[in-house]
């Protein structure tokens, strides 16, 4: 069986978090999820939240940043557009998340 | 026959979208199932919510993004059952089971 | 390989590039959500006949 490939676009900093709620919840279901966080900066995520991460990467996930503090602040990975455009080519779904 | 639609709504300013496109897609005999996560759960409280309802085949909110955005879980939009108050479980169906896929 | 991009608002630059790649050397079609009136019907059509659907915000 061949696995989905999925991936999350968040430009919004009020749409990140839930965001990667939502990566985790197709994660679950059996799918590669992944999120990125562009353009915004987000605040430290919270222990709750880390632990989503952690799981989502348990599960083979990854939420990426285009932006340096998100990085340095959540651990998240680092990306840039030119890498995030050819990822997204390798994706069977590709939802930009929230409000811009 | 017409191939089926999921729509996963994340943007609470796309209800329009939402009833525009099922309408379309239903109209040409497709089935179409909607799930609602995050700030979209508000349109659940849309005046023509019901009517999407009556129109898709399925239709589903994410209830901890509800119960998050400050309503009663307990407050059941019209239109929706206690079983389609659901969670990210639909998105998965959504992709899963359906032929084509749009987010709004 | 077929993706339909839609735009729910005019894309910007980022949209613009992402767009660029993800459609290089493929097939590909638009529909713009964000002018009054949409054509829904057209669009179903569209998504129908799509590979994939990429919705920009």
């Amino acid at each position: 069986m061949e696995y989905k490939k999925c991936i999350f676009i968040y430009r919004h900093k009020d749409y990140a978090v839930d965001g990667m709620r939502s990566a985790l919840g197709l994660a679950v279901e059996n799918m590669y999820s992944y999120g990125v966080v562009m353009d915004a900066e987000m605040e430290k995520l919270d222990e709750h939240n880390m632990e989503s991460l952690e799981m989502l990467r348990d599960m083979e996930g990854e939420i990426y940043s285009t932006i340096p503090a998100n990085v340095e602040k959540n651990g998240l990975e680092s990306i840039d557009l030119e890498e995030l455009g050819e990822k997204l080519r390798d994706m069977d779904i590709i939802v930009p998340y929230g409000l811009k | 026959m017409a191939k089926s639609l999921g729509i996963f709504v994340t943007n609470p300013d796309n209800f329009a979208h939402v009833l525009g496109i099922t309408k379309a897609a239903k109209a040409k005999g497709s089935k179409v199932k909607v799930f609602f996560t995050w700030t979209a759960t508000h349109n659940a409280k849309d005046q023509a919510f019901p009517e999407l309802c009556e129109l898709a085949d399925d239709v589903s909110i994410c209830v901890d993004s509800y119960k998050k955005q400050g309503y009663d879980i307990e407050d059941i939009p019209q239109g929706l059952t206690a079983k389609e108050m659901a969670t990210q479980a639909q998105h998965g169906i959504i992709i899963e089971d359906y032929d084509c896929y749009i987010s709004l | 390989m077929k993706v339909l991009n839609v735009y729910r608002s005019e894309p910007d630059e980022t949209v613009k590039k992402l767009v660029e790649i993800v459609t290089r050397d493929r097939d590909s079609d638009s529909f713009d959500l964000y002018g009054a009136s949409p054509d829904y019907d057209t669009l179903v059509d569209k998504i129908f006949d799509a590979d994939q659907t990429i919705c920009w915000w």
